[in-house]
């Protein structure tokens, strides 16, 4: 993917920075470079070269490392924020939207009659694939980069249906009620096809086809549609059939299941959209990708970019959710038919039945071990269920692989292949820590299995094959253009280890009193990636007030995480000025610079970055002036608690100073503007370890987990209070996927979850605690040494969960959720 | 025919009965009141009538007829927040934010029944808040928190509504 960055003045790093090692033991990392090939040593340099100014002690920082309020805070505690339907009220034309959804799992729309929804009072316009507002071109709904790495396999409104919920038409009111009422008076009639919806008989020959190959463009890798194949994708080092044959290794092979989880975010999809006074198309949305947005919306509906201004007001969630054009089409379509305002809150039934949830997958592990417990070979094998669409399908199934494998660099033979099909159901897309669950409860739940079976410590048998600082990770470059071979240079997996060993009570294991009950523990490790390798941007711009204060304008995405306010520490560590100096506007694609949005645990590191460099580039405006008042080099000088100061002489002039001195100086004057960029080729791991415990009851098979534990290497994380927070919400996703069935259906396919009590989700009372535990390390090609936080957690709660579970009472649960029934059936007891 | 309420310390006249209080509330500008799904199920709409916690959206306008309602408006300003939430931005037990406004209120009607509840008297009281971010550690951390500094102010401000003169009228 290398060839399609965008080059100029996006520097991969900045010069003239110093030399840093990587963490960890200098033993290892010269190991490391003994075995390697040097053009590998050169391409991936151990050493990277980074700025001095990057590397601080946590007493040296000013900011990063401390806890100030995040920055919205008191805008949401206070019920003043404004989401994205909160805006209504300012049109007072608005219409409302609401969609009529297929009826059926598979088929053809053969007529549409609207004559009773369009002769009510109040109803301003309904839609039908035909009508001229619905653009007739195919899309995907992922927002992903450019060229788009999904298939178009989509209109806006469905002839062809492929899963009950399928948009068929759509109606604009004077009031949501009425907009519901008209959609319930369209009539339908369908020519029905014969629905799939196991996604293992999809792929039989003589099962129903859900596309004809003329039905998509942009197709994927390895797609054979006669299959209902979207994509198939895998890579490979060494040879794992040559090794599973060896005389001296054992073969094991265990099977996983995994639940479509829903992102149930709180605020529903939403967004407005109108055409402004310069006949320009705005949407107010809530999204996690206001620039693909953009360009998704420009080329579905055939306008220029520049016509399309998508702002992203406070968002109430998204979890990989909204990134993704789900909701914009529809009220695009719908002001250009009746040119008004036009605002579409999905209903929390169109949530759970029609929007977006996790891809549900099989996957097999297998693997050749000594007897001494050297782990030879691991092959992972996954079929992922993508839905009735492919949005995000080959880029997830991708994910199985390249993200958890490379825990395990030191393994000599990997193979991965995953293959990804269609079914008469809603369609999948991104969701927080994509397709590293689903690969991580098979990989951590077998490798567990294997130490059991074989007599080793779980943890050990772990440690002696996972990944340490200086490894070339060659296994997250092996699928080619998903992910890139990369240089570890942080890796606090020991320490992760060691204390959450400690935070679980691993070495004590006290049991109950009572003879029926078991405490069990449990562990599993997780990885992920900070950014998409090679396929990320991300852009920021710092103007200075002349009082001293600072606008810093970032195409970086809050979806509710706190990254404005990492964005705002960030600039802060750089500039030397407090936090509540910094106002910052974000995600407005008139106002603020280019970024491809926050999904892949991009946002800290690469919007990030992009703060950092332009804060810098500010920064460097600011010590010339400073130069000029202070009559001193600027290379003298530096930048704290609002001054510039000067080591040498002592002296001092406040930013103010500055600023007043730039605007309004009697020779010379410049607005200081600092602008930054950043791409990289990086995608640094984060790690976590996870620790259950749990105490199971042998005569019901009922559990109750007593704890979670779940240490966190995310660099040097940026307000350690906001990360704790992410980690502490990502684990309690992952104990979802644990424990919760997810979305199911009936047998026409229909969801049957509708509502929050339908889908059955810890609640409050129902949730374990969660101890977070942020172990440091120092990323050298992160801001300040910061990597991804957020993902990493979602994923290690079903693999740690079977594990103690298994510790128990000795069974082993592989299809999630785990249940007291499956548990009961595995003790012998009925089912 | 119209219904006339007092919500936050002001008359306010909604027109239509029938409709349920939370979207009344929200199109009279009430924005703080959330809905998060179809009817009674997030806890989102959550606000105090005469006293009680209700899903503004599972009840309608015909019922809070002469009622005093009050949302999470009532309580601080951003400049002067009440502990509760004070309590919650020192925790950061917000994230999206979205669920808050009902937590906060129903928060406050658990500390005025039960001014210094257990950790399961807290988890069983925010039982019915959806939250999606927190995994509601924070959230709870923040509640348990509040009620020790509610405790502590004086005048204690669990009785008189917030400290910015917010006007809870109870």
């Amino acid at each position: 993917m290398s060839d399609d960055q965008p080059s100029g003045d996006t520097d991969r790093q900045t010069d003239g920075g110093t030399t840093s090692r990587p963490s960890g033991d200098d033993a290892d990392v010269l190991d490391a470079v003994e075995n390697e090939d040097p053009e590998a040593l050169e391409q991936h340099p151990i050493e990277w070269d980074e700025a001095e100014n990057n590397r601080k002690a946590p007493e040296e920082r000013l900011s990063v490392s401390s806890t100030p309020e995040k920055a919205d805070d008191r805008k949401l505690v206070t019920g003043e924020a404004k989401y994205t339907a909160d805006f209504a009220g300012q049109f007072p034309d608005l219409a409302h939207a609401a969609v009529r959804r297929s009826d059926i799992a598979h088929g053809r729309v053969t007529d549409i009659d609207t004559s009773a929804a369009e002769a009510m009072d109040g109803v301003y316009a309904v839609l039908t694939p035909d009508s001229e507002a619905v653009p007739d071109a195919k899309y995907t709904s992922a927002g992903q980069s450019y060229p788009e790495p999904s298939p178009w396999d989509m209109h806006v409104l469905m002839e062809h249906v492929r899963y009950v919920g399928d948009p068929v038409a759509a109606v604009a009111a004077v009031d949501a009620e009425t907009a519901d009422a008209a959609v319930d008076a369209i009539e339908v009639e369908y020519e029905e096809y014969e629905p799939v919806f196991d996604p293992e008989a999809a792929f039989d020959a003589d099962a129903p086809r859900l596309f004809d190959d003329e039905e998509v463009d942009n197709e994927i890798v390895g797609h054979d549609y006669e299959r209902n194949r979207m994509a198939s994708i895998g890579g490979s080092l060494g040879d794992v059939e040559a090794t599973f044959d060896r005389a001296d290794t054992t073969v094991h092979e265990s099977e996983w299941e995994t639940v479509r989880q829903s992102h149930a975010n709180l605020e529903p999809h939403t967004s407005l959209v109108y055409t402004d006074e310069d006949d320009r198309h705005v949407l107010v949305t809530s999204t996690q990708v206001p620039n693909h947005t953009r360009r998704q919306v420009a080329h579905l509906f055939d306008v220029p970019i520049r016509d399309v201004r998508v702002t992203k007001p406070a968002v109430g969630g998204g979890f990989g959710g909204k990134q993704a054009m789900v909701t914009e089409p529809i009220p695009m379509a719908l002001s250009l038919a009746t040119d008004r305002p036009v605002v579409y809150e999905a209903s929390r039934d169109e949530e759970f039945g029609a929007m977006r949830s996790r891809h549900p997958m099989h996957v097999r592990a297998k693997t050749a071990v000594t007897d001494d417990g050297d782990l030879e070979a691991v092959q992972i094998e996954a079929l992922s269920n993508t839905g009735a669409y492919g949005s995000h399908g080959m880029t997830v199934a991708g994910n199985v692989g390249s993200k958890p494998l490379p825990l395990y660099s030191k393994v000599p033979n990997i193979d991965f292949a995953a293959d990804v099909v269609h079914t008469n159901t809603p369609q999948t897309g991104a969701m927080r820590g994509y397709g590293a669950p689903q690969g991580t409860l098979a990989l951590e739940g077998h490798l567990d299995e294997v130490a059991r079976e074989m007599g080793f410590d779980p943890i050990e048998f772990r440690q002696d094959h996972y990944m340490e600082s200086g490894d070339l990770d060659e296994i997250a470059g092996m699928m080619g253009g998903e992910g890139a071979e990369r240089r570890i240079r942080s890796c606090g997996l020991d320490e992760c280890v060691e204390r959450g060993k400690e935070a679980i009570g691993w070495d004590e294991g006290d049991q109950p009193d009572e003879d029926h009950l078991h405490r069990g523990l449990g562990m599993a490790l997780s990885a992920q990636g900070t950014g998409v390798a090679g396929d990320e941007l991300g852009a920021a711009q710092v103007m200075m007030n002349e009082d001293g204060s600072f606008h810093l304008h970032v195409g970086g995405v809050d979806i509710g995480t706190g990254a404005d306010t990492a964005f705002v520490q960030i600039a802060a560590e750089v500039l030397g000025c407090a936090e509540d100096d910094i106002v910052v506007k974000a995600a407005d694609t008139d106002v603020t610079p280019f970024d491809y949005g926050a999904y892949a645990s991009s946002t800290t590191y690469i919007s990030g970055m992009a703060v950092k460099k332009a804060a810098e580039d500010a920064k460097e405006r600011i010590l010339e002036w400073g130069a000029k008042l202070l009559d001193e080099p600027p290379g003298d000088l530096d930048t704290a608690d609002g001054t510039v100061y000067s080591e040498a002489s002592g002296e001092a002039v406040t930013l103010e100073d500055v600023g007043y001195e730039a605007a309004y100086g009697d020779e010379d004057r410049e607005h200081i503007l600092g602008k930054g960029t950043h791409c990289t080729e990086e995608s640094p791991p984060p790690f976590a370890t996870q620790f259950a415990d749990v105490t199971v009851d042998e005569r019901t098979g009922e559990f109750e987990v007593n704890q979670l534990a779940v240490a966190v290497d995310c660099g040097v994380a940026i307000n350690p209070g906001m990360a704790t927070g992410q980690i502490e919400g990502a684990n309690h996703m992952s104990y979802e996927m644990a424990v919760c069935d997810g979305i199911t259906f009936d047998d026409e396919g229909r969801s049957e979850v509708s509502t929050y009590d339908d889908y059955d989700f810890p609640t409050a009372g129902e949730s374990p605690p969660i101890e977070a535990i942020l172990v440091e390390t120092h990323e050298p090609t992160g801001p300040f040494g910061a990597k991804s936080v957020a993902e990493v957690p979602t994923n290690p709660v079903p693999p740690a969960l079977s594990n103690a579970v298994r510790d128990a009472v000795g069974v082993r649960i592989t299809d999630m959720p785990i249940t007291a029934e499956k548990i009961r059936a595995n003790l012998g007891g009925e089912a | 025919m119209p219904v006339e309420l007092t919500v936050n310390g002001s008359e306010l006249t909604l027109d239509d009965p029938e409709r349920d209080l939370a979207s009344a509330l929200r199109a009279a500008g009430h924005t703080e009141v959330k809905c998060g799904c179809d009817g009674g199920d997030c806890g989102a709409s959550k606000v105090l009538i005469d006293g009680e916690t209700e899903m503004a959206c599972d009840t309608t306008v015909a019922d809070a007829a002469g009622a005093t309602v009050s949302t999470v408006a009532a309580l601080g300003t951003q400049s002067d927040l009440h502990p509760i939430q004070q309590s919650f931005v020192d925790h950061f037990a917000v994230q999206c934010g979205f669920c808050i406004p009902g937590m906060i209120v129903e928060a406050k009607s658990l500390l005025e029944e039960n001014p210094d509840p257990t950790e399961a008297e807290v988890r069983e009281a925010i039982d019915d808040n959806v939250c999606r971010c927190t995994g509601y550690q924070k959230p709870v951390e923040a509640i348990l928190d509040a009620a020790d500094r509610v405790a502590g102010s004086d005048p204690p401000v669990a009785t008189d509504g917030g400290t910015a003169g917010g006007g809870v009228d109870e």
